[in-house]
């Protein structure tokens, strides 16, 4: 059997006063894959994080890299680097220093590390800075200074802790893109914890959600954003027009869902879910489109009804808002030619149709 | 407005004050130590200026009828317990606020009980210390009794000061080094020791600058071989010449020639953190 990069099973953190961090956390990850965690604030992703690298202790379940149980193996024992959001760069070293401190305790030849550290200063372009300290270094320098660090000890995993949570946005784009090639190029396999889900998604091959310690959902980031299995990450992920009601009828992946609108249709995540039980129509804003109000759905389309309360043009795009008649608002996106001359104006009526295969239906388990 | 003018009168008056208060005495004790020896006595007027006493002081004025001070043993000892003192809760101290980084089981008992040290009226922790030591007859010295109560006193000190460090200190640097697979040990001489550097320059200070003119706890404590502050006291006792006066300027310039070296430090390990956050704002801006 070949072992997994990662693998978390039933992993579980409780804090001495009893408050439960972390719990049943399941998770496998293939070598070199890129794997995202995201969140709300303290919904667990970063006490995991650090269970992986040995910096909080796990209460019970099982962790495992590579195979081998990480259970009582100390920090600087595990297969682990860590980037921290603050970067935690030694204030007192050099930037070469910094790099060449966790080799300095490997007891390699002198020229083997001079070597490492050279060329890991010319990988992530610190050449201009390699004798300065932490005081004179920007956001972006220190960010690659962190990544060069962690990454010159060749660790097996690399665990991100929000690290780009401090760069302003242009900045964080670019170092991005930089994270993504540099962890191709590696193929080592990177936890990236954050709570954007913008960066959550472009970043990771899967991305797990977590909510009050649990895990909601792991899933690709497309299945993520298009196929909520809960009704927490159908509001936390993406622009999702949420509609409540009870289930109608299931059969064959698909589901009907009785709500003030009417029935609506969608693709079922759940078979377990019986009918009568409450559950969410789940409907990607993207995926709705805005007609006049007496015109026919298509074939497979479903329709709900709505006032016009708003238009913002930005250059060629608008955004209509609408609000449903159960007095919630929606905002949908669109083009500005595409509504220019059918009446689309602030007060008038309108439908808002989607083809129903679009909509996922979630169990709300309240 | 008129308010605010009185108050600041006020203040000012209250600081003038504050300053002579704190300055005059040592000004009246620097002018008499330039009294007319060996005649001149420690009152005003100056008979005539001259550099006698503190000839006397360090032995080189001809003999007199005025003796000698007897502080030569006495300060080497005084210094001597002052460094042991300073070494010992220093360290003492910063393992003790390390130790308080993490909350554990008794730790506001066990925090009381440090503080307690500095909080323990010194002339009955002195006497106690004799009483006890006479009963389990242990001889009393300034290396032994008065040690261990010197250290009593300063331990508290420093592990305060180092207690604030550690407060400020951040802890993901340490993790940063644990995770690079350097051992906790290592980690502590290489990367925490040098970033709490400051914090230990200033728990040293307080621990040797108490230790060295503490009196209340050394009185009963240090047994025959007397250490400085007891030493003067001893000469009190006869008849107070100049000399001491002497010998109170030239320890007093010793007092701010160490102040000044840790100064000179600390201001480089400021700079060094302003430089840093120079970074920062560069960055911002």
């Amino acid at each position: 059997m070949a072992a997994y990069d990662l693998e978390l099973v039933k992993l579980r953190k409780v804090y001495p006063g009893g408050t439960v961090a972390v719990e049943g956390f399941d998770l496998q990850v293939e070598r070199g894959e890129f794997i995202s965690f995201v969140g709300p604030s303290g919904c667990g992703k970063t006490t995991t994080l650090r269970m992986i690298a040995g910096l909080e202790s796990i209460t019970s379940g099982r962790l495992m890299i590579r195979g081998q149980d990480m259970t009582g193996v100390p920090t600087e024992k595990r297969p682990t680097a860590t980037i921290f959001q603050n970067y935690a760069i030694f204030p007192h070293m050099t930037v070469r220093e910094n790099i060449a401190f966790g080799l300095e305790v490997r007891r390699l030849p002198a020229a083997e590390i001079r070597r490492r550290v050279e060329a890991m200063i010319e990988k992530l372009e610190l050449g201009d800075v390699a004798d300065a300290r932490e005081a004179s270094l920007s956001g972006g320098q220190k960010q690659r200074l962190a990544l060069a660090r962690g990454l010159v000890t060749e660790p097996e995993i690399l665990l991100l802790d929000e690290p780009l949570g401090a760069l302003d946005a242009n900045l964080r784009r670019s170092i991005q893109e930089e994270l993504k090639i540099l962890q191709r190029d590696l193929n080592i396999t990177f936890v990236f914890v954050t709570h954007a889900q913008s960066e959550a998604l472009s970043m990771g091959d899967r991305v797990v959600v977590m909510n009050a310690g649990r895990v909601e959902q792991i899933s690709a980031p497309f299945d993520l954003y298009t196929r909520p299995r809960t009704p927490f990450v159908a509001r936390f992920i993406g622009r999702n027009k949420i509609i409540e009601g009870t289930l109608a009828e299931t059969g064959a992946g698909t589901a009907a869902v009785q709500t003030r609108f009417g029935r609506l249709r969608g693709v079922a995540v759940s078979d377990a879910a019986t009918v009568g039980s409450p559950a969410l129509v789940v409907v990607p804003s993207e995926y709705v489109k805005l007609e006049a109000p007496d015109s026919t759905p298509e074939e497979g389309e479903d329709s709900i009804a709505g006032t016009v309360t708003g238009i913002d043009a930005v250059g060629p795009l608008a955004y209509v808002s609408v609000r449903l008649d159960d007095r919630q608002s929606v905002r949908i996106e669109t083009h500005r030619e595409r509504i220019a001359g059918r009446g689309m104006e602030p007060g008038a009526r309108v439908a808002l149709r989607w083809r129903s295969e679009r909509a996922t239906i979630v169990p709300d388990m309240g | 407005m008129h308010h605010l003018k009185f108050l600041r009168g006020g203040l000012a008056v209250y600081t003038a004050l504050f300053i002579a208060f704190l300055y005059g005495p040592f000004v009246v004790m620097g002018i008499l130590s330039f009294q007319k020896g060996p005649e001149g006595g420690p009152q005003f007027p100056i008979l005539e200026w001259s550099t006698y006493w503190y000839r006397h002081v360090l032995g080189f004025a001809p003999p007199s009828r005025v003796a000698p001070l007897p502080i030569g043993e006495a300060l080497v000892r005084s210094l001597t317990l002052a460094f042991a003192t300073m070494v010992v809760s220093t360290v003492l101290g910063t393992l003790t606020a390390q130790a308080f980084r993490e909350r554990f089981r008794g730790s506001g008992l066990v925090f009381y009980l440090v503080v307690l040290g500095m909080i323990v009226p010194g002339v009955l922790l002195g006497l106690g210390m004799a009483l006890l030591a006479n009963n389990l007859g242990i001889d009393r010295n300034w290396w032994s009794t008065a040690f261990v109560l010197h250290v009593v006193y300063t331990y508290p000190f420093a592990f305060l000061v180092m207690l604030a460090i550690f407060n400020r200190f951040d802890r993901s640097v340490e993790e940063a080094s644990w995770m690079l697979g350097v051992t906790p040990a290592r980690t502590f001489r290489k990367v925490t020791f040098p970033m709490i550097f400051p914090g230990v320059l200033s728990a040293m200070l307080f621990a040797f600058t108490l230790s060295y003119d503490e009196f209340p706890r050394t009185l009963f404590t240090a047994g025959s071989d007397v250490t400085m502050p007891i030493a003067i006291y001893g000469t009190f006792a006869v008849e107070i010449h100049p000399n001491l006066f002497a010998f109170g300027v030239l320890t007093t310039l010793f007092s701010f020639a160490l102040l000044s070296v840790y100064g000179i430090l600390m201001a480089l390990s400021v700079r060094r953190a302003r430089m840093r956050a120079t970074g920062i704002q560069e960055e911002i801006a």
